[in-house]
């Protein structure tokens, strides 16, 4: 598998054939799919017509034009399945598409598969997905991370060489970092969300996955920008966020100004991400101008901020599926409102259930001051802080997961993914990468956020970061 | 939470929950309680509640009707599990007894 800028130069001008790429990417899901079982949905008959017809074309001038990608299950492509990984989805067909699936489109790219994830998104390990468990390809016995697990999975085993994902609360990022490759969320607001399956709507947002950070940077290129159907997405002018990545951004570290967080050291991290992250920390600091300190007291409250508020909505946004337009309805219901409860017990899963019920107990009248409102007021404290932070320093870094991924079964701390999660609940834009493998063979990552906006900068600080480690991105798992 | 209150849950959210599974949601859901307490700690009264990071405000527009393609109003009907014609059916909301 080669990097997608690189074979995009190839097919565009003819040198490569798209249909040999498909080809390629099928050959490897073949070999290795069985063990990995990364996606729920494969396209090969389509995606071979496709590459063929673009293969014909006299002139390629789409951005990735007769590219493999793999789609997360929970962004709409006009006339596939779309079941975000749940049983109450089981027959949807997505109506239209996404805005970011028109942007692929029009851009050429191939649509190869509906990646794996949790259950509507809702969990950290893509094990609560209702129809097939997700193997880390570093090593199959280890979750691969989530909810983007069957995105993340997919690119690192090399069946496809990017993927499009959603990170809600590191989403994107802790699986990327759990199988060795690079994950990407953008600022809240620069990535239009129209036709994704929503979440919590005020942190979802969709993002990239793949073995590069200029890959991310190609596939955000294409993706972002103004949308009126997503209101919250802003109307910036188009950016190549590829530029300049490829020639000059190790020098220009010589001007960035790196955060550490101190409550990082509260935290009890693997002994092995500890002493990698030290190992990035010393590397940084022969390039950076400066390596500090900083102090936001308030990350001690993230998990929890962001447990109340994610429920909050998820509660609000799951209400929609009351099996009476689209996707599962009991047979046993015996008026409408046991209708709706029996069509949304039968289908949904536990994790999907714990969540609603939480949610709707801290939105209840008589709780609302206390739980949710309150949560709120920290988000505000938080924000303030990371504003404040941002003043002495350009990004803020850290390892990207405090925990190694876990065996099948086991859960992760609720601490693991803190710093992901802070991205998320102040709208920052946070891109990992991969930074080393750990004696297990298996890979950990670090983490980049900056101020809302400042996606650009950050594209050029992770593409230094990854020039300069000693990560080998053209490694692929033995399968 | 104590067991009526999630009863009462329940039924907001339109989720039913057998007998026998009470006790596991209810320590769920305790444990996550106990977990967010550590909220009620910092001093954010003087501070205003976030509910988006946009800086998005309310803007009124006239109610157009945009016309939706015929063949995505079919394929949305199609995925209903009850319809008659352009309806979808649902069981009968109010009783008659």
């Amino acid at each position: 598998m080669i990097r997608v800028k690189e074979l995009k130069v190839k097919i565009c001008s003819s040198e490569k054939k798209s249909i040999d790429v498909v080809k390629a990417c099928f050959n490897r899901i073949k070999k290795v799919e069985p063990k990995i079982k990364a996606f729920l949905k494969l396209n090969e008959e389509n995606s071979l017509k496709q590459a063929e017809k673009i293969d014909n074309l006299n002139i390629k001038k789409g951005l990735l034009e007769g590219i493999p990608i793999g789609i997360k299950d929970n962004i709409m492509v006009k006339g596939e399945s779309m079941t975000s990984a749940s049983k109450y989805l089981y027959n949807y067909i997505s109506p239209y598409d996404a805005t970011v699936i028109e942007k692929l489109k029009s851009a050429g790219a191939i649509f190869i598969g509906r990646t794996n994830m949790d259950e509507f998104a809702m969990g950290g390990s893509t094990e609560t997905s209702a129809y097939q468990k997700t193997a880390n390809p570093w090593n199959v016995e280890f979750i691969p991370g989530g909810s983007s697990g069957g995105s993340a999975a997919a690119v690192s085993a090399g069946m496809v060489p990017f993927a499009l994902g959603s990170d809600t609360g590191g989403s994107i990022r802790q699986p990327a970092s759990f199988c060795g490759i690079v994950g990407y969320k953008p600022s809240y607001g620069l990535i239009s969300r129209y036709g994704a399956c929503a979440l919590a709507s005020s942190f979802d947002q969709i993002g990239t996955l793949s073995k590069t950070v200029i890959d991310s940077a190609l596939l955000t290129s294409v993706i972002a920008g103004k949308d009126y159907r997503d209101p919250v997405c802003q109307p910036n002018d188009w950016i190549d966020y590829t530029y300049d990545l490829d020639s000059s951004s190790v020098c220009a570290l010589r001007t960035i100004k790196l955060g550490i967080p101190k409550q990082f050291r509260d935290y009890k991290t693997d002994f092995e991400i500890a002493k990698y992250f030290n190992d990035a920390v010393n590397k940084l600091e022969l390039e950076c101008s400066q390596i500090i300190e900083i102090d936001v007291p308030a990350y001690k409250y993230v998990p929890a901020l962001y447990k109340v508020i994610m429920c909050a909505e998820v509660s609000a946004n799951i209400a929609t599926f009351d099996g009476i337009r689209y996707g599962y309805r009991s047979p046993n219901g015996k008026d409408l409102n046991d209708e709706y409860a029996k069509s949304r017990t039968e289908s949904l899963g536990d994790e999907v259930k714990k969540r609603i019920l939480f949610g709707t107990y801290v939105l209840e009248a008589k709780n609302y001051h206390k739980y949710y409102n309150k949560a709120q007021k920290v988000r505000t404290l938080l924000i303030n802080q990371l504003t404040d932070a941002y003043k002495k320093c350009d990004f803020i870094f850290t390892p990207a997961t405090l925990q190694m991924p876990v065996r099948f079964g086991n859960v992760l701390p609720e601490e693991c993914d803190i710093f992901l999660i802070a991205a998320n609940l102040a709208g920052l834009p946070g891109i990992t990468v991969p930074c080393s493998f750990t004696s297990s063979g298996m890979p950990m990552g670090v983490h980049f956020m900056g101020p809302r906006f400042s996606d650009q900068k950050l594209f050029k600080m992770a593409s230094a970061f990854e020039k300069i480690s000693n990560f080998n991105i053209d490694k692929y798992p033995i399968l | 939470m104590l067991k009526k209150e999630l009863e009462t849950t329940s039924f907001l959210a339109r989720i039913n929950i057998k007998d026998k599974e009470k006790e596991k949601y209810l320590a769920d859901i305790n444990a996550m309680l106990n977990y967010i307490k550590i909220l009620q700690e910092p001093d954010v009264k003087n501070l205003k509640p976030t509910t988006h990071v946009t800086k998005i405000r309310n803007v009124w527009r006239e109610d157009i009707v945009k016309p939706c393609p015929r063949d995505v109003i079919r394929q949305m009907l199609d995925m209903a599990p009850e319809k008659e014609k352009t309806f979808y059916k649902i069981k009968k909301v109010i009783s008659t007894e």
